[in-house]
């Protein structure tokens, strides 16, 4: 079947598609509200882009494979949980003890993955009950507010430096780390060659099982990093607090070009894909769209998406 | 995909065939054990009272397993179950006698109920068929899309419903139990007359096993899935009327957490992720063990928000028994 973006110029055009698209909404919301682009409003634009990006820069690894991360948004509810809980009594070691969850979440459903070959969007929704109903248990079903006291660790959030917010350092740090990981290392060439093509990547000796589980730890720990960041932003802590947040994460993947058939797509796209989605968030604000209505946008924001970037040659049977 | 479907064609019978025919009868024995474990910790379970109880809590997660039944059979996947259900049941509580506007449109509302479910099913198939695009990413879009419209159309409000006739599926009784009941057993009755004494029961089974060889055989494919999925759309509808119909109201919250349960009673009665096998009694099947379990934890004094963890565990668990590692070569 004949499908736009195929052709010689195809790749070039899906490369440069994304940016184009968010030069082109900036533009639309700049008209409509001008001062959107003042510097203070674009830095509160860079601040609200942060968490969602977090959170996508941790999945982005997992799609690359091929895979998916359906339990994002619970990890980093329970890390809110687990800081708003601990705070108190741990201190800055509140921060360690989620983002560890996180991780320990990740090799769980990692090793779930691999070794029981139960495919990850199944075993990522089941692990999402898990962490769901760890958040509720713990928390006693209710929404936990941080005390005076505690919101003092919170400064490396909430705080800024030298005019910058916090959350804007700690998301530009994750874009490094995570670039340099996806485009410097061999974890990140090994992710893509296994998106790529897996069995190609096992016959010429990459541990494909290894680094399947690494990318499932790093988006889990990514993931309660963001939970920590937003329990900061919010000053609370609850078992839904992220509940919104797994459908603009993966659509600001897939927006930024990285397909979900595997091998193609890096977190520059990704970062590229968060302000999208930032940005039409914005744009629908201005005009009063309701915040739970906006799904209808972004659900179909994620077809067309997946449908223009996904390679149709790699899935001669699409299930 | 291609290999594993040559193996699939190619494969001899198995020196396990027995303990394979085994396996199939394990879903049954788990639900025997468990109704008599938890009737021996408490002898209130097989009462009359608890028996209607049961029935009532698995008329909806009953219905929405048939559903996805279908959809999984397929080898695909259905994530749009909470978002049809939600529509259906923000739409009925809009159409029908209700505490919020002048409409009463009492049968009639509970037809365009159903044709929004076939309608939204019915999308799902095609930008599966026509744009390629998996399922679960299909129905991951419209899962939220439909959400999304519930919100939009009721602004986070909730509506009453008083329809005497809609009220009456959750209120009246007919030999002891409530009219909804006999709703989710005659959905059973007619998907198990799809899935054995139709053309299209056959076809999603030959999808499922190998559609290649579907294909190759003139089986139509994109009309068999665009069927299935709005087949599936319909039965989600019913659910949400259904639901609808047990809290005596419509709001975008009321399908929040049905697509696990769902998730879970399908694969947990045996009906394999990878399709082609299983079929709605198995679903029937894994329905009561999770209900029967849920209701077990109850009378044995379990949170309830432990029960979605356990309902985790076991998807896993049930999913990693049911696999067929011979057949899958790559597990994305």
């Amino acid at each position: 079947m004949a499908t736009p973006f195929t052709g010689p110029n195809a790749d070039r055009t899906r490369r440069w598609l994304p940016l184009a698209t968010l030069v082109i909404l900036m533009v639309v919301v700049g008209v409509m509200q001008p001062t959107f682009l003042y510097p203070a409003t674009l830095l509160q634009l860079a601040s609200d882009t942060a968490v969602l990006f977090i959170l996508a820069a941790g999945v982005t690894f997992v799609i690359m494979l091929g895979g998916i991360d359906l339990s994002l948004q619970s990890m980093a509810s329970l890390a809110s949980v687990v800081v708003a809980l601990t705070v108190a009594q741990l201190g800055y070691g509140s921060f360690v003890l989620a983002i560890g969850i996180g991780a320990v979440a990740g090799l769980l459903s990692g090793l779930a993955h691999v070794k029981l070959k139960v495919p990850s969007f199944i075993t990522t929704l089941a692990i999402s009950g898990v962490l769901f109903s760890t958040a509720l248990v713990i928390s006693g079903e209710r929404s936990i507010t941080l005390g005076e006291a505690d919101r003092n660790y919170q400064a490396w959030i909430t705080g800024s430096f030298f005019g910058i917010p916090g959350v804007i350092i700690i998301g530009f740090v994750v874009f490094v780390l995570a670039s340099v990981l996806q485009s410097r290392t061999p974890f990140g060439r090994y992710i893509a060659a296994i998106g790529a093509g897996e069995p190609a990547a096992y016959a010429s000796g990459v541990r494909v099982s290894r680094y399947k589980v690494y990318a499932f730890i790093l988006s889990s720990t990514l993931a309660a990093l963001a939970g920590v960041v937003l329990a900061g932003r919010l000053a609370s802590g609850s078992p839904t607090l992220a509940a919104e947040m797994l459908l603009p994460s993966i659509a600001a993947v897939v927006v930024g070009g990285t397909a979900i058939t595997g091998g193609v797509g890096s977190i520059w796209q990704t970062l590229v894909g968060s302000l999208i989605i930032s940005v039409v968030r914005i744009g629908m604000t201005f005009l009063g769209v309701n915040i739970f209505a906006q799904n209808i946008v972004f659900g179909t924001v994620l077809i067309v998406a997946v449908a223009i970037t996904i390679d149709r040659s790699k899935i001669p049977i699409v299930k | 995909m291609s290999n594993a479907t040559a193996a699939a064609v190619t494969v001899k019978p198995r020196p396990f065939a027995g303990l394979q025919r085994l396996a199939g009868w394990a879903p049954l024995a788990v639900l025997v054990l468990l109704c008599i474990l938890i009737a021996v910790i408490n002898p209130n379970f097989l009462s009359f009272g608890n028996v209607v109880r049961i029935s009532q809590s698995a008329m909806v997660p009953m219905v929405l397993g048939i559903g996805a039944t279908l959809i999984i059979l397929m080898g695909s996947v259905d994530l749009s179950v909470e978002g049809v259900l939600t529509l259906a049941a923000v739409l009925l509580s809009m159409l029908v006698l209700n505490g919020a506007n002048a409409n009463e449109l009492g049968l009639f509302a509970v037809v365009i109920v159903l044709a929004v479910g076939a309608g939204v099913g019915c999308i799902n198939g095609m930008i599966n068929v026509y744009l390629k695009v998996p399922s679960f990413m299909a129905t991951l879009g419209t899962w939220f899309i439909g959400v999304g419209v519930g919100n939009a159309l009721l602004g986070g409000m909730a509506i009453r419903i008083n329809d005497p006739l809609i009220r009456g599926l959750a209120i009246d009784r007919f030999l002891g139990f409530p009219w909804g009941v006999w709703v989710a057993v005659l959905c059973v009755i007619i998907a198990l007359a799809i899935q054995n004494y139709t053309r299209l029961g056959r076809h999603i089974y030959a999808l499922g096993g190998g559609e290649e060889l579907a294909a190759l055989s003139g089986i139509s494919v994109a009309k068999v899935r665009i069927a299935a999925f709005t087949l599936a759309g319909v039965f989600y509808a019913v659910g949400g009327i259904l639901a609808s119909a047990q809290l005596g109201l419509g709001n975008a919250q009321i399908g929040s957490g049905r697509l696990f349960t769902t998730i879970t009673a399908v694969v947990v009665g045996g009906t394999s992720l990878s399709g082609g096998r299983g079929g709605i009694l198995q679903t029937v099947v894994g329905v009561l063990i999770v209900v029967v379990l849920t209701n077990g934890m109850v009378l044995v004094g379990v949170e309830p928000s432990v029960q979605i963890g356990v309902q985790g565990v076991m998807i896993i668990t049930a999913v990693a028994l049911s696999i067929n590692r011979k057949l899958m070569k790559i597990v994305k």
